[in-house]
């Protein structure tokens, strides 16, 4: 099993819903977050004053898959969430050494 | 309903009370059972726990008989009751107890099922005394309860999938007045209104929990679709208007109830409240915090008076009494007849209360007597995901959450400067809801009748239209562009066209999602929008030097920013081509005239330095207060200034003659006839309020947002002249003013000014002597 965490751009995240959900992939949780990587923010000037930006919205997406199909999740996160340009985000992969359903402690990927 | 809920809820007791008896294995002396809370009242729901509590003459006594306890409790469980029992001495049933005021609430109820008689009726004895001498505590208790329930549901009844229950107006409310009477020594005594109530919302309490087989009280879509049906009373939304009828005569009862005895338990409140009544007038007078009609008859004369207890809302911040309610309620249809001007809806939209008179308009049925409009909306549920709330409660909350919003959206809203219009907008930016087809469309249409019923000026009228069809833009750009896309400012900036709107958009976006339900306006998604807000303005703003009238039908208006083509009407633009007439004839032409509270004075000139410097000096020599300005230019190089300003001495009015005066002045200041500083030698002296929060004067250049010019900001503290010393340091500085756009908001003026040297950007050396001369400008008298 590996868990696959992808930061987007807000705007993205429908579209990157709809992309899993069209590979059969809708269990996920998504998480309002802040941050930034590379793209360091920028200044703001407003009515005289000015504020730097520099922890930006962002979207984290997390959900564990099992390991034959993950190379295909992650693909599917990279391409709906591209526009090509800085502030894109980034996805992470990490190997999952249990999962259990709490309901009625179902083990491993039938958990998932 | 053939049989009484309550009957069968009492039936359901009386089983559970066999099977009590009939397990008990407990000593006969020193112990005895009692049945308290829903189960000693005997109104017993199927799935609801079995509140015992077991009475032990000592601890020691109880701890002797552990065993026989847990073996009693294990029979009960294996009969298929979910107990909850508590085990207590007679002396700690009669003590308060603040960490547990359940235990003493559930107390009120309690009745004797088996075991020692003596021990009971000792405790039977004990009891009224205790809640006679600890009344006040354990109503303390009680009330403050009942506030943190409300609060957890955001104090309002109208949730679309209530907890019969717990959310206000629920069955927890009716108890709460059962047990207030009973704290008052009395048995509980609920109204005619009130045992309806208790029997319909306990009705579905029972079909809830048949339904899912447990404690379930949530009264979800589908529980409404079943119970709609069950009662053949046409579909669920129409079944749900039952609902809230039910739950509004709770909920208000106790409301009443909880200020009442939180008043009397006050001195403080009362103090502030006997404070209040002086606000009486000859119309109304306020008693223990609420409004009356001093003379309730007159209503029948006079139907404005209604609105003006509205007013009277919507300025002091008092609720209208039961009374004041029940009689304009009668005189719903005569108000109706009547109908409303927008000059009198929007003096009470403009107050600091006005969400709460809007509330309440609601609540008596004067909203939708003035806007039938509305009418539909009441009530109305409309499924989806994410609203909490029935579509006229989201509305009034949205109302709500504007005055409440915080940080740069709190400096926003003093911006607006027609509030009440952004408050109809809000009112009926969802009253197409519920209609079948677009809710939008159908929500201008309404809005744009009862618009030209009450008479709102037609520049208004398309501001709200531009709101209700444009809604959800904002919401839309957040979840699917990319704010930092020069594109999604463009397209945003073409849909709003002026700062003005983007103000009221924003405002009325951030009240709209966070009225959704009380968790969605998270900080992250107030933070978008605020960047999107700021994207748009930037965009408006570059706009304003860049943009410009290219192909006009008369030359005056060619080469003038397009905002000015945006912010004015048809109407506004003839008077200043006659007056671009005039002045070709006069070399000047300057228009003084009436706004509404303020003035406006319009001049046209050919543009030379110490201009714009020169028409501010010559108002200010007269004692006026300049509150905004806007100074564009044209092609020909003829400049079209306006200033909207204050006269706080009354001056004009009382002496139209002084109009003629003023006018003069400045077009002799404006030509250069006569010396500005001469003028302003006479000027009346500034009489600053001594504030402890001065604001800091902030001056800031920007060559980035124009192509041709730089931009200057000023935020400054407001004072007589300010606006004379900032055009005149600039003229000083040989920098020639393009475009100027000033506002003020209380004692704060916010200036910017497009400034050109020979054509071109401020060189950097020039803008720092600017910035030193502006700034000394800045600094308080």
């Amino acid at each position: 099993m590996k868990k696959i965490e992808a930061i987007i751009q807000p705007f993205k995240l429908e579209e990157v819903k709809e992309a899993l959900k069209s590979i059969g992939i809708d269990g996920m949780t998504i998480s309002e977050v802040r941050g930034h990587g590379r793209q360091k923010g920028h200044k703001e000037v407003y009515r005289g004053q000015e504020y730097t930006v520099d922890l930006l919205p962002k979207v984290k997406l997390e959900m564990v898959i099992d390991d034959s199909r993950y190379e295909e999740v992650v693909q599917k996160i990279a391409t709906s969430a591209r526009t090509g340009k800085i502030g894109d985000g980034k996805i992470f992969v990490f190997d999952v050494a249990e999962a259990v359903r709490i309901r009625n402690n179902d083990r491993g990927d039938s958990a998932l | 309903m053939a049989i009484r809920p309550s009957s069968l809820l009492a039936e359901r007791a009386a089983e559970v009370d066999a099977l009590v008896i009939a397990g008990r294995e407990l000593p006969e002396s020193g112990c005895a059972i009692l049945a308290v809370g829903g189960y000693g009242r005997r109104q017993l729901f199927p799935y609801s726990d079995i509140d015992l509590l077991l009475l032990f003459e000592s601890e020691k006594l109880a701890l002797a008989n552990k065993s026989v306890i847990s073996d009693f409790l294990r029979r009960l469980w294996d009969a298929g009751l979910r107990v909850s029992q508590s085990v207590r001495t007679p002396a700690e049933c009669v003590e308060v107890h603040h960490g547990n005021p359940e235990l003493n609430v559930s107390l009120l109820d309690q009745r004797y099922l088996a075991g020692d008689r003596n021990l009971y009726d000792d405790l039977a004895r004990r009891l009224p005394r205790f809640l006679q001498a600890s009344r006040e505590p354990l109503v303390r208790n009680l009330s403050q309860l009942a506030r943190e329930r409300h609060a957890k549901y955001a104090d309002t009844f109208y949730h679309l999938e209530p907890d019969v229950k717990e959310t206000p107006g629920g069955l927890r409310d009716y108890q709460l007045l059962c047990w207030l009477d009973q704290l008052r020594g009395g048995a509980p005594d609920p109204s005619p209104e009130l045992l309806d109530a208790f029997e319909f919302l306990s009705h579905i309490r029972r079909f809830l929990h048949l339904a899912a087989r447990r404690d379930s009280n949530v009264l979800t879509f589908e529980a409404q679709d079943g119970l709609a049906e069950e009662s053949h009373d046409g579909d669920a939304a129409h079944w749900m208007r039952g609902y809230y009828r039910h739950a509004r005569a709770v909920f208000r009862a106790a409301t009443r109830r909880l200020e009442a005895t939180e008043a009397k338990s006050s001195s403080l409140f009362a103090q502030f409240r006997d404070r209040r009544s002086r606000l009486s007038n000859p119309d109304f007078s306020v008693v223990r915090d609420r409004v009356h009609f001093r003379e309730p008859h007159q209503l029948d004369h006079q139907p404005d008076l209604a609105l003006g207890l509205f007013e009277f809302v919507a300025r002091h911040g008092v609720r209208p009494s039961l009374d004041a309610e029940q009689q304009i309620a009668a005189r719903l249809p005569r108000l109706a007849e009547r109908g409303a001007a927008w000059t009198a809806l929007a003096r009470v939209f403009t107050l600091p209360h006005a969400p709460l008179a809007v509330r309440w308009m609601h609540e008596t049925g004067a909203l939708s007597a003035v806007f039938p409009e509305l009418a539909h909306i009441e009530c109305l549920v409309v499924r989806d995901f994410y609203h909490r709330y029935t579509v006229d409660e989201h509305t009034i909350i949205a109302i709500e959450n504007l005055l409440k919003a915080p940080g740069p959206y709190r400096d926003l809203r003093a911006e607006i400067e027609r509030p009440a219009v952004l408050l109809l907008g809000i009112l009926f930016h969802d009253s197409g809801k519920g209609s079948g087809s677009s809710h939008v469309e159908v929500g201008v249409e309404l809005a744009r009748a009862a618009m030209a019923r009450v008479d709102m000026p037609a520049a208004d009228r398309e501001t709200v239209e531009f709101l209700i069809e444009r809604h959800m833009e904002l919401s839309a750009a957040m979840q699917s562009r990319d704010v930092y896309d020069p594109k999604t400012a463009r397209d945003l900036a073409a849909i709003v066209q002026t700062v003005e709107r983007l103000k009221a958009l924003t405002l009325l976006t951030y009240a709209d999602v966070s009225a959704v339900n009380p968790t969605v306006m998270t900080p992250w998604r107030a933070e978008q929008l605020w960047q999107l807000y700021l994207i748009v303005y930037g965009e408006l703003t570059r706009e304003l030097q860049s943009e410009r009238v290219a192909a006009a039908p008369h030359p005056f208006l060619e080469g003038l920013p397009t905002r000015y083509v945006r912010t004015h009407n048809a109407a506004e633009v003839q008077r200043h081509l006659a007056l671009a007439a005039e002045c070709e004839t006069r070399g000047v032409a300057v228009d003084i005239n009436r706004r509404e509270a303020a003035w406006e004075l319009t001049l046209i000139a050919p543009d030379r330095p110490g201009l714009f410097a020169a028409a501010a000096a010559s108002l200010s020599s007269f004692g006026m207060n300049i509150l905004r300005a806007e100074a564009f230019a044209n092609r020909a190089g003829q400049v079209l200034d306006t200033f909207t300003f204050e006269d706080p001495h009354r001056n004009l009015d009382l002496n139209p003659s002084e109009i003629d005066r003023l006018r003069e002045i400045a077009e002799r200041a404006i030509t250069g006839k006569s010396d500005v500083r001469e003028l302003l030698r006479n000027r009346p002296k500034p009489s600053l309020p001594s504030r402890k929060a001065r604001i800091q004067g902030r001056v800031s250049f920007d060559d980035a947002a124009s192509q041709t010019a730089t931009l200057v900001e000023i935020v400054a503290e407001d004072r007589p002249g300010l606006l004379y010393d900032l055009a005149s340091a600039i003229s000083e500085s040989g920098a020639n003013i393009e475009v100027v756009l000033i506002d003020t908001q209380a004692h704060k003026a916010i200036d910017v000014f497009y400034l050109t040297a020979d054509r071109a950007k401020l060189p950097p050396e020039r803008q720092s002597a600017l910035a030193q001369s502006l700034e000394r400008a800045t600094q308080p008298a």
